[in-house]
């Protein structure tokens, strides 16, 4: 009887050490690209996905510890249920009630994106989030301050070590980790991508709007990430109590006024208001702005052929439009606040 | 059991000894921040060549690229060479690169600034860590120089003049490149601030924060304040 415990013993205790070794270990999450869809282009290899790493990066994002008095969280004005936009504010606001100068963009299947804020000016995801942080009318703070708050909270060093097998808590980390969460916001399931997959039909009218999309806006808001990542003009006047000149103000290129990012379509029923200021309350008034253009030569050569959409064909186009909303990504319960 | 514990021990000892080894023996890139003949102290008043009087507060700037060449041709190039040497940090001022060898120094090189590739890389670690307050927000990219103080020729708020050189995409590529000759491996890097104020009017030209044309100008500028001085054996 002896020597069968001690046995038993010495297995028991190496299958518990060998346990306790993987528990130690970050658990490695895949990013599972949609059908059809193109290669991201984010370098994973540079920040490998784990569920640790996505769980920190999700606490950071709802936390507001990133801001200078601690009441500004990047949820403030990325809200989940409205395709992590801030809805109803022409013009975000952040810290002390400050108002900024465009409207936030909406945060979804980011790794396909090239370029990051209405102007392009950040060419990495990873450094997007030092744009909100030092922004003195969004969180007012310092990375280097982050960083020392973070190394303060127990909490956070648990989180750290978890995520990255040390407790070492850097500003390369807070923001890798950012990016680990942002990474994971993929919306795929909208009714348009189930009718793709053959789940679902259009209706009649989405079906007729589908049409019209495909010839009148497809060719800037490009299938299935429905951006070109470009920048274009797109025949707004310029605003002169906010003067932006969008990307002209990047390149310091003339032929760059009043350039702006093509923003993604995705969930465009819940991101309103519309355009980087924020001036559309409505879908039919963005339809109706493309639809008044045409014949002028300052405008990208995709909008100088007017639209000429009749009152039931702009009708049919919203509801095309509103196919594009996932409410499977919007309540899904892994991106929504972390409840401890 | 106990010859494997000595072994151990052996090990250990073997291992630190060549440790502390490489510390010894390793070639430290000195660099002497100054005004002229003075050693460059924060927030002492200078008089410049073009008659402003000023404050240095902020004086921090990458050194990236090393390398090295040795009178017998060879080369030496330290991996992952990226510096930030900051007046406020002393140890900064002291690079640590490479074994030191019998051979000479014929000469030596570096970049005064971060590449392109490490401005599009994201979130970078160590002395490129965006803590260190290098990294621009609005627009992404590194800043390579950063000169802040003050001079009674500024007519801005606080008399304040500040220079963030950087820029990594053409044609407002801001990083340049610097060829020292030592005469002897008894050498340090001088850094002379006199020599970029000497060109700058403080009055006109007071900031700069942006990438651009400006930016160019004084990194071009900036270039003029390296030299090396080799001690005589």
């Amino acid at each position: 009887m002896k020597v069968p415990f001690k046995y038993l013993f010495v297995l028991g205790s190496m299958v518990l050490f060998l346990m306790a070794f993987t528990l130690l270990k970050p658990t490695p999450l895949y990013l599972e690209i949609p059908k059809g869809w193109p290669k991201p282009h984010y370098d994973f290899s540079k920040n490998p996905l784990t569920e640790e790493g996505f769980q920190l990066g999700r606490t950071l994002f709802y936390d507001p510890i990133l801001s200078r008095d601690n009441t500004i969280s990047c949820a403030s004005c990325h809200l989940q249920a409205t395709g992590f936009t801030h809805v109803d504010h022409e013009l975000s606001h952040g810290i002390d009630g400050k108002i900024g100068t465009r409207n936030s963009m909406t945060l979804m299947n980011l790794a396909w994106s090239k370029s990051f804020m209405w102007d392009g000016g950040v060419n990495h995801l990873d450094v997007q989030a030092l744009n909100p942080i030092t922004s003195p009318d969004e969180m007012d703070e310092t990375l280097a301050n982050v960083v020392s708050k973070l190394q303060k909270s127990e909490k956070y060093q648990a989180l750290f070590l978890a995520a990255f097998d040390d407790a070492n808590i850097t500003g390369q980390r807070v923001l890798k980790a950012l990016s680990q969460f942002e990474l994971m916001l993929i919306s795929s399931n909208s009714k348009y991508d189930k009718v793709l997959r053959k789940e679902a039909v259009f209706t009649d009218q989405e079906q007729n709007g589908y049409k019209l999309f495909k010839t009148n806006c497809a060719s800037c808001h490009n299938e299935p990430l429905f951006t070109s990542e470009k920048f274009e003009r797109n025949g707004l006047p310029l605003v002169t109590t906010l003067n932006d000149i969008g990307r002209q103000k990047i390149t310091e290129n003339s032929k760059e006024y009043m350039l702006f990012k093509v923003p993604t379509l995705r969930n465009i029923q819940f991101t309103f208001p519309y355009m980087h200021d924020g001036r559309f309350k409505k879908l039919t008034e963005v339809i109706k702005h493309y639809n008044s253009l045409g014949n002028d030569k300052n405008l990208p050569k995709q909008l100088q052929k007017p639209m000429h959409l009749s009152d039931f064909e702009r009708v049919d186009l919203v509801a095309f439009l509103h196919t594009l909303t996932d409410t499977a990504f919007l309540f899904d319960k892994r991106f929504s606040f972390p409840r401890e | 059991m106990k010859s494997n514990f000595f072994i151990g021990i052996i090990l250990i000892l073997f291992f630190q000894l060549g440790l502390a080894q490489e510390k010894k023996d390793s070639l430290v890139l000195r660099l002497n921040l100054k005004f002229r003949t003075e050693t460059l102290e924060r927030n002492k008043e200078y008089v410049s060549e073009s008659k402003d009087t000023l404050e240095i507060e902020t004086f921090r700037f990458y050194i990236s690229t090393i390398k090295l060449q040795y009178s017998d041709k060879t080369t030496f190039s330290e991996s992952n060479s990226y510096h930030l040497i900051d007046i406020e940090n002393p140890n900064s001022l002291r690079i640590p690169i490479a074994k030191t060898t019998d051979k000479t120094i014929s000469k030596i090189t570096f970049s005064i600034g971060v590449d392109s590739l490490a401005s599009v890389s994201g979130a970078m670690s160590g002395d490129l860590d965006p803590t260190k307050g290098m990294y621009w927000a609005w627009q992404s990219g590194f800043i390579n120089m950063k000169i802040e103080g003050k001079s009674s020729s500024c007519k801005t708020r606080k008399n304040t003049f500040q220079f963030h050189i950087g820029g990594y995409m053409k044609p407002n590529y801001a990083i340049r490149n610097i060829e020292l000759k030592p005469i002897n491996s008894n050498f340090e890097v001088i850094v002379d601030v006199a020599e970029l104020f000497k060109s700058i009017k403080l009055a006109e030209n007071n900031s700069i924060m942006i990438p651009g044309s400006k930016a160019m100008e004084l990194a071009d500028k900036a270039t003029k304040m390296f030299g090396i001085y080799s001690k005589e054996n």
